[in-house]
């Protein structure tokens, strides 16, 4: 039992894991986390159809987050093989305007000789994140109870994951 | 005496203590002050006039009985030493003194001295003007309010604010006739202007006013924090801190027109300006960011929505179960039993996380006292034996803890959009999963106290909770919830495979938009009745009608004239007739009928005079 508990906290925090993931090379473990062929995935109520659309959206049009498990239960359906988690967290957004790959909206114009001094950004120093205001989440999650041995896949067999609500100081919009 | 810097400061404190500024009859110096005054008038009919009276205008004349054994000036030492109240510029008429007082309250404290013994006499005294000490506000109020309104463009959602030095009407009203007072006429326009909700204003122009920093109009970030152009131009602004005050403000600003000031010159000038505003894309008629990359750096994708279902079928089911369901459990939760099998798992979980203060209506400080006994919370309870306990298998142990969560009221019905739900199937159970997000109140204690459950076989004495454990920590309060039913279909019913609840602190939905107004809940209304002992199949379908954030109403009826029931508490018959006289007249809103009335003393003729008067400055929302 205790292995089972520790199980799934461990994957749960895998999973706010790949999603704080910045770097997409890092992202095909997770992939691999879910049921390829059968996964129902939901996010703000939003079906996607493939895991890979899913991952491939989240990484390209969702900016850096950051995610804080505050909240986990879960219920072993016997008979089926699989298990049924409730999860509830909070996530907060980079707002510094600068999507994944560092990239940002400002048109660097250089305007004649007098901005020579100052030039554009030194690509060298790595900018920080500018955390926004948390959000609140709340996510289901269908697991394989294979989970529980330690096996991460294909065991995510459905991913519903709803913004439960939003601060009024932020930038991000919902 | 520089009247109009005291008149400004009573008007930002009159303005900043009321609730309800734009239904000006809150403010009740305000409306005594209208109605009797007839000074009013004056300041509409000749502008110039009023200022050099005003001073004068705030005194009282009084008038004095009963004091002909002795000099004038020994009464007005008398009634001085007496009362701490000066009687100033006194005259002798007929058997009266009759002298002025600062203010209507030392006039009426004045009355309280009547019968007073003076050389013999008893003396009697008269209240003979009407003016009052908040006349000059309102004056103000008026004064700004019409300029607000002349200077405010409805189809270009603009407020003009250029060049106030130079404007006619309120140079000649001596309202930039000294620092101080300049200091404060921003301001006092930038309340007014927050309480009237027809000045919906996405531009603001602040050129040619000779700003050096933004200390004076600093304000306007708070009056208008959407505001999407702004035009400083023409200033004297110099220097990148003089701006820092609006850092984190502006959190929508597109445009920003700085030329002719200064600071332009700086070589971060461009830089800094973009760390300022986020979301700028135009900078001096300069396009500085990619409108396209910052609309995606700021939104996701996934649009929030309130409902997701996999099918239609699935959604009208998913919703009649959700809604008999909850009924029963405000109602008569032991009625929902037959839907648990033996094999059904019910949990509660408290997620004790506090939502930041900027969530609307965040609970800061929930309580969750009868429900931490029972909380299942994994990232909480360590102790495997706890986490053993707390998961209720089969239909005893769900009951038991049923009777330990709070009796509840969920407003599935009433307020349909609170509530967000997605539901989809799930093939290993051969059924669905339906997770409703929203609230709940609390209202009343639970059967059973789970705190309690482990002191009586010792009397009362050896509670595990003795350190401070008091019962005030168990009150109800409104809870918002996530709850996740995994439900199989059963030969025409369906049971329950799985039942997890959780409870966190109550927020406003994240799917509920933002400038849609809380209702307030009907708290009477009777529960639905209950069910049947087969709960799910034979309530007639009950579905949600999701509540479509409509604009907010806005839009006044032509005839007859409809105000704000709070408004029309405080008008007398007299002054409704008037209303309703002018708005059929004059085919004005209502709000602007009654600045009308208002302004012209509640006079009909004086109204429509100064309604044909103007009638070409007045905003086309003003008519309905």
């Amino acid at each position: 039992m205790n292995n089972q508990s520790q199980a799934v906290d461990g994957f749960i925090k895998k999973v706010f894991a790949f999603l704080d993931e910045k770097n997409s090379q890092q992202l095909a473990p997770f992939l691999q986390c879910f049921d390829p062929a059968n996964s129902k995935i939901i996010v703000n109520a939003n079906p996607f159809a493939q895991p890979a659309v899913f991952l491939e959206t989240w990484q390209r049009a969702v900016v850096q987050t950051q995610h804080v498990l505050t909240g986990l239960d879960y219920h072993v359906i016997p008979g089926t093989g699989t298990t049924i988690c409730s999860v509830n967290g909070k996530v907060r957004f980079d707002e510094s305007g600068r999507d994944k790959e560092g990239q940002d909206s400002a048109i660097t114009e250089i305007t004649g000789a007098g901005n020579a001094g100052v030039g554009p950004r030194a690509p060298a120093a790595k900018p920080r994140p500018l955390w926004g205001p948390y959000f609140g989440i709340s996510l289901q999650i269908v697991l394989d109870d294979r989970v529980f041995n330690g096996d991460h896949n294909c065991v995510i067999h459905s991913f519903n994951y709803t913004t439960v609500y939003k601060p009024d100081d932020s930038l991000m919009s919902v | 005496m520089d009247w109009s810097n005291t008149e400004l400061y009573q008007l930002t404190t009159a303005i900043g203590t009321s609730a309800s500024f734009a239904w000006l009859p809150s403010t009740r110096p305000f409306l005594q002050a209208s109605r009797g005054n007839t000074m009013m008038q004056n300041i509409y009919q000749n502008p110039t006039g009023f200022a050099q009276q005003n001073a004068l205008d705030k005194r009282v004349k009084i008038s004095v009985k009963g004091w002909q054994n002795a000099t004038r000036q020994d009464l007005v030492s008398f009634v001085s030493r007496k009362t701490r109240i000066g009687i100033v510029d006194s005259t002798v008429e007929g058997n009266l003194v009759v002298g002025f007082v600062n203010s209507q309250t030392e006039a009426q404290s004045l009355l309280n001295w009547n019968g007073v013994r003076f050389a013999g006499n008893a003396l009697k005294f008269e209240i003979l003007g009407s003016g009052t000490g908040d006349a000059g506000t309102s004056k103000t109020i008026v004064l700004l309010k019409s300029f607000l309104f002349k200077r405010y463009s409805p189809q270009a959602k603009m407020l003009d604010l250029g060049n106030l030095r130079n404007d006619p009407d309120l140079a000649t009203n001596g309202l930039f006739s000294s620092q101080t007072t300049q200091s404060k006429i921003f301001p006092a326009m930038m309340k007014l202007a927050s309480k009237e909700s027809q000045l919906v204003v996405e531009s603001v122009n602040l050129s040619d006013n000779e700003l050096r920093d933004l200390n004076m109009i600093s304000c306007l970030a708070q009056t208008y924090p959407n505001l999407k152009n702004l035009c400083l131009a023409n200033n004297q602004i110099s220097r990148f801190r003089a701006l820092e005050v609006w850092k984190n403000k502006f959190k929508h600003l597109r445009e920003l027109l700085m030329m002719n000031n200064p600071i332009t010159a700086e070589p971060l000038y461009q830089s800094e300006i973009l760390r300022l505003f986020p979301r700028l894309v135009i900078l001096d008629n300069v396009v500085v960011r990619d409108e396209a990359k910052l609309q995606q750096v700021f939104s996701i994708p996934m649009k929030l929505q309130q409902f997701f279902f996999e099918n239609n079928e699935l959604g009208q089911s998913s919703l009649e179960f959700v809604s008999n369901f909850l009924t029963l459990w405000d109602t008569n939760r032991s009625q929902l039993m037959p839907l648990y099998t033996p094999q059904s798992q019910f949990s509660v979980a408290v997620d004790s996380s506090v939502p930041a203060s900027s969530v609307p209506n965040a609970d800061q400080n929930p309580t969750f006292g009868y429900y931490l006994p029972l909380s299942r919370n994994l990232t909480k309870v360590s102790s495997e034996r706890t986490k053993q306990q707390r998961l209720a298998m089969g239909q005893e142990d769900i009951d038991k803890i049923f009777k330990s969560i709070p009796k509840t009221k969920h407003f599935l019905q009433e307020q349909a959009s609170s509530y967000s739900l997605e539901a989809f199937s799930y093939a290993q159970v051969q059924g669905f999963t339906i997770t409703l997000h929203g609230y709940f109140d609390e209202v009343a204690h639970p059967d059973v106290d789970a705190n309690k459950s482990t002191s009586n076989s010792a009397g009362g004495r050896n509670r595990r909770f003795n350190h401070g454990h008091a019962n005030t920590t168990n009150k109800l309060t409104r809870k918002s919830f996530d709850r996740t039913w995994v439900i199989v279909p059963s030969q025409g019913t369906v049971i329950i495979a799985s039942d997890l609840l959780n409870i966190r602190s109550y927020v406003d939905g994240s799917w509920i938009p933002q400038q849609q107004v809380q209702e307030p809940l009907v708290q009477g209304q009777s529960p639905a009745p209950p069910l049947g002992p087969q709960p799910v199949q034979p309530m007639p379908p009950a579905p949600l009608q999701p509540v479509v954030p409509g604009a907010p109403a806005t839009a006044m009826p032509a005839a007859p004239l409809t105000l704000p029931a709070e408004v029309q508490a405080k008008l007398n018959p007299i002054q409704l007739d008037l209303l309703n006289r002018l708005h059929q007249q004059t085919k004005l809103n209502a709000e602007f009928t009654y600045m009308l009335a208002d302004q012209s003393g509640w006079n009909f003729d004086v109204a429509m005079k100064g309604f044909q008067e103007s009638v070409n400055n007045i905003p086309r929302e003003a008519f309905v």
